[in-house]
């Protein structure tokens, strides 16, 4: 009998010092790797950072897994995008992770878009309008300038957390956006022939970045977000892009390849395959790398090279 | 005097410089940080404006003194040198700047905050399910099966709540209705109210939300349907990178269909039923994934059965594939329960006829069950499976249940799906029930306001 009671007690004071926790790093736990990326950079040694999503996913059909939760559970600090772009499985993984410091109204809760002027924001809440985002369209990572707001968003947020560390935040923060800002100086200049050309894509991922980069938006492969299109709308789609002489059409890497390009032979586009996030490809290794290629891979198919 | 002027007009500039940037941001909801960005820029071109405008006015100078004494030689003028704006200026004009945009914006912003009563109320959705069904030797049947509100909120920082009520043809009634822990200590969560008990895997899940038409005859028959309970529950999030969870809860009775208990009756303690369960999930790699339960429920004393105990047991293994960049068009799902039912039943079992009194001769009686079905994503709309059920009777002498049915799924959004499957079952044994049925069903679901993508039914 005292050996039991020895053995349980044992066990129950294990489980005490592993919620004690010694390890010194601040847990973040970011859901697409761009805002992992970003927090890197930002945070450096002070944190310890782990993505959800790996970059090759739909941001709306990332799987719920049970491993997720235990790693917001040990989690100080949740990264988010916001705008409900995790709607499909951050709420449920919060939830299932019993961890009151990260939760939404919980100062461990970092939604970066609370520097972001929203595009795309609907003025009416109605499904038959398709999967809408009511805050607005959520795929601002692609704009390089939202890119720094995300990075001011980040900072802010660790700051409000740990304010001993806030100097080391502020200078890492002045470090990145003189990066970003390096860059963006040269991708506004490399980007130049893009501006004006038209495109189609399959799910609206690219209006950040065409607005950015002076493109033209013409519609979308989907007959409403997230709703699969019907062969009267491909119709409809295909005329209009013949109309509006649209010669490119972008396949975000994860909606199949098929249906693009079909619709890209029948009026004479292009296909462009692009990641959404910083690891849809090899060569997005990180934020700067991400938005690289995309111009790249861009300025290929407008240039025809 | 010259200096004079020169101090006025730049005096002016700045205002009016000011006042224009404060224009230049109509309704913009900018924060602190975003403007400063921008306040720096606007800085830079004011100080070039300025600049100009300095030249400018030299050059006027310049002329006016020419044009006035025309006998004298023009002396030479010194080249005004502007002085440049001191740091105290700039951060004065920042200052200044950002009040009088934060004054333009505070309409919009005090509008945008406001809040009124309603904004409190929950998440409503509501689930629709009908089917038409053909059972062979009964016939063909439009079947409104149900229409579900659900509701949920934060209660306050502690706690949320939410329920289900669930219309069907027999009536209205509360599925669920419960408070759920949100900041407890030591990964602990605690659910009190009626809810779906944590017993196995598809007993958690509403009809409308199962991946085939009906509820395996297996979870119907052991479990009782949904695992509907009035009860407390506590479960454990282990500490551990591995995901562990521990759940034990002590309820009135568990499964919505189980009528050898009654909620409406008080009880002793030992008539309560208690449950314990652990589950896990295995990652065997990105696309490639393991959930693990067991299950046990225990009731000290059955009341209808001489109060002897009864023992179920339920093993649930869930095996997914889920490509990553693919998940929302491929897919695979095969998952398992399996059954152990042990407890006092009458020999003959129980009169259909209530004026018929109850046996009085009892028997311990084991039986078991299993559901196993295999499930395909061939696309983003479509999904197509196999279930195969198989059940025994909790009864002795009366034949095994079998039932085997494809079924296709069509989902033309993610609110909206339609479902056509073929159940062949085979039920020897009972009397006035034939031996096997071919049935046919066509389901139609939707899904109106909030619906959430629950943990619980993953």
């Amino acid at each position: 009998m005292k050996r039991i009671a020895f053995v349980l007690l044992s066990v129950v004071l294990m489980l005490l010092a592993s919620h004690a926790g010694v390890d010194a790093k601040i847990r973040v736990v970011a859901t697409i790797p761009d805002l992992a990326d970003m927090a890197r950079n930002i945070g450096g040694e002070l944190l310890e950072i782990k993505s959800l999503a790996t970059g090759v996913e739909n941001i709306h059909a990332v799987p719920m897994k049970p491993s997720f939760a235990t790693l917001l559970n040990r989690a100080d600090i949740v990264i988010l995008m916001g705008l409900e772009m995790e709607h499909a499985f951050l709420p449920a993984l919060l939830e299932a992770a019993r961890n009151p410091k990260i939760l939404p109204s919980a100062p461990g809760y970092i939604d970066c878009s609370v520097y972001i002027t929203p595009l795309e924001v609907p003025t009416r809440i109605d499904r038959a309008l398709g999967d809408i985002h009511p805050a607005g369209n959520p795929h601002f990572n692609l704009d390089p300038v939202s890119g720094k707001a995300i990075a001011r968003a980040i900072a802010d947020g660790l700051a409000r957390n740990y304010p001993q560390h806030e100097a080391v935040f502020k200078r890492n923060l002045a470090a990145y956006l003189a990066t970003l800002d390096t860059a963006i100086t040269r991708w506004q200049h490399e980007a130049a022939p893009l501006r004006g050309v038209k495109l189609v894509s399959y799910h609206p991922d690219l209006l950040y970045f065409a607005q950015r980069f002076g493109m033209e938006p013409v519609g979308t492969i989907e007959i409403r977000p997230g709703v699969d299109p019907t062969p009267g709308h491909i119709v409809e789609l295909e005329e209009r892009m013949r109309r509006e002489g649209v010669k490119l059409v972008v396949r975000e890497l994860h909606y199949p390849a098929n249906l693009a390009q079909t619709v890209a032979q029948r009026t004479g586009a292009q296909v462009v395959e692009l990641p959404v996030m910083v690891g849809g490809v090899p060569e997005a290794r990180d934020y700067v790398s991400f938005i690289d290629y995309n111009i790249r891979t861009m300025l290929k198919a407008v240039q025809g090279g | 005097m010259r200096s004079i002027a020169q101090v006025l007009i730049v005096g002016t500039v700045c205002l009016f410089s000011t006042q224009a940037l404060a224009q230049g941001t109509p309704g913009q909801t900018r924060t602190p940080d975003a403007s400063a960005q921008q306040l720096r820029r606007d800085l830079e071109i004011m100080k070039e404006q300025m600049r100009q405008m300095q030249e400018k006015i030299q050059q006027q100078e310049e002329a006016i003194e020419k044009l006035s004494i025309p006998a004298a030689p023009p002396e030479p003028i010194p080249a005004p040198v502007p002085a440049p704006p001191t740091t105290r200026d700039r951060e004065q004009l920042k200052q200044e700047v950002r009040e009088e945009v934060m004054r333009d914006i505070q309409p919009q912003l005090s509008a945008a905050t406001k809040t009124f009563p309603s904004q409190f109320n929950p998440a409503i959705g509501l689930a629709i399910d009908n089917i038409f069904a053909y059972r062979q030797h009964e016939g063909n049947n439009f079947e409104f099966r149900s229409a579900e509100i659900g509701l949920s909120a934060s209660v306050d920082p502690f706690v949320r709540g939410y329920a289900f009520f669930n219309g069907t043809s027999d009536g209205f009634e509360v599925e669920e209705a419960a408070v759920v822990t949100t900041s407890l200590p030591f990964n602990l969560a605690v659910k009190g109210g009626r809810f779906f008990a944590d017993f196995g895997r598809l007993a958690k899940f509403h009809d409308h939300d199962l991946p085939f038409v009906n509820r395996p005859v297996s979870v119907d028959r052991f479990v009782g349907g949904e695992s509907q309970a009035n009860g407390v529950e506590v479960s454990y999030l282990l500490p551990i990178e591995h995901y562990v969870t521990l759940t034990a809860g002590i309820y009135n009775k568990i499964g919505a269909e189980n009528d050898r208990v009654s909620n409406e009756v008080p009880r002793d303690l030992g008539e309560f039923t208690y449950l314990g369960r652990v589950a896990t999930f295995i990652s065997l790699s990105d696309a490639h994934s393991i959930d693990l339960g067991v299950s046990y429920a225990y009731t000290p004393q059955v009341a209808i059965e001489e109060k002897a105990h009864r023992q179920l047991v339920g093993l649930d293994l869930t095996y997914r594939y889920v490509p990553l960049s693919q998940a929302a068009y491929r897919g695979l799902v095969w998952g398992t329960e399996v059954f152990f039912n042990r407890e006092n039943r009458p020999v003959g079992g129980f009169p259909t006829d209530p004026t018929i009194p109850s046996p009085v001769v009892f028997e311990r009686n084991n039986a078991w069950g299993l559901y196993t079905y295999l499930e395909a994503r061939l696309s983003r709309r479509f999904y197509t499976g196999f279930l195969f059920d198989y059940a025994q009777a909790l009864d002795a002498d009366v034949g095994d249940t079998k039932a085997y049915s494809p079924y296709l799924t069509f989902w033309p959004s993610d609110f909206q799906r339609l479902r056509l499957q073929y159940t062949y079952r085979d039920q020897p044994g009972i009397p006035q029930v034939p031996a096997y049925a071919n049935q046919v069903f066509l389901q139609w679901t939707i899904v109106l306001g909030s619906h959430a993508h629950s943990f619980r039914d993953r």
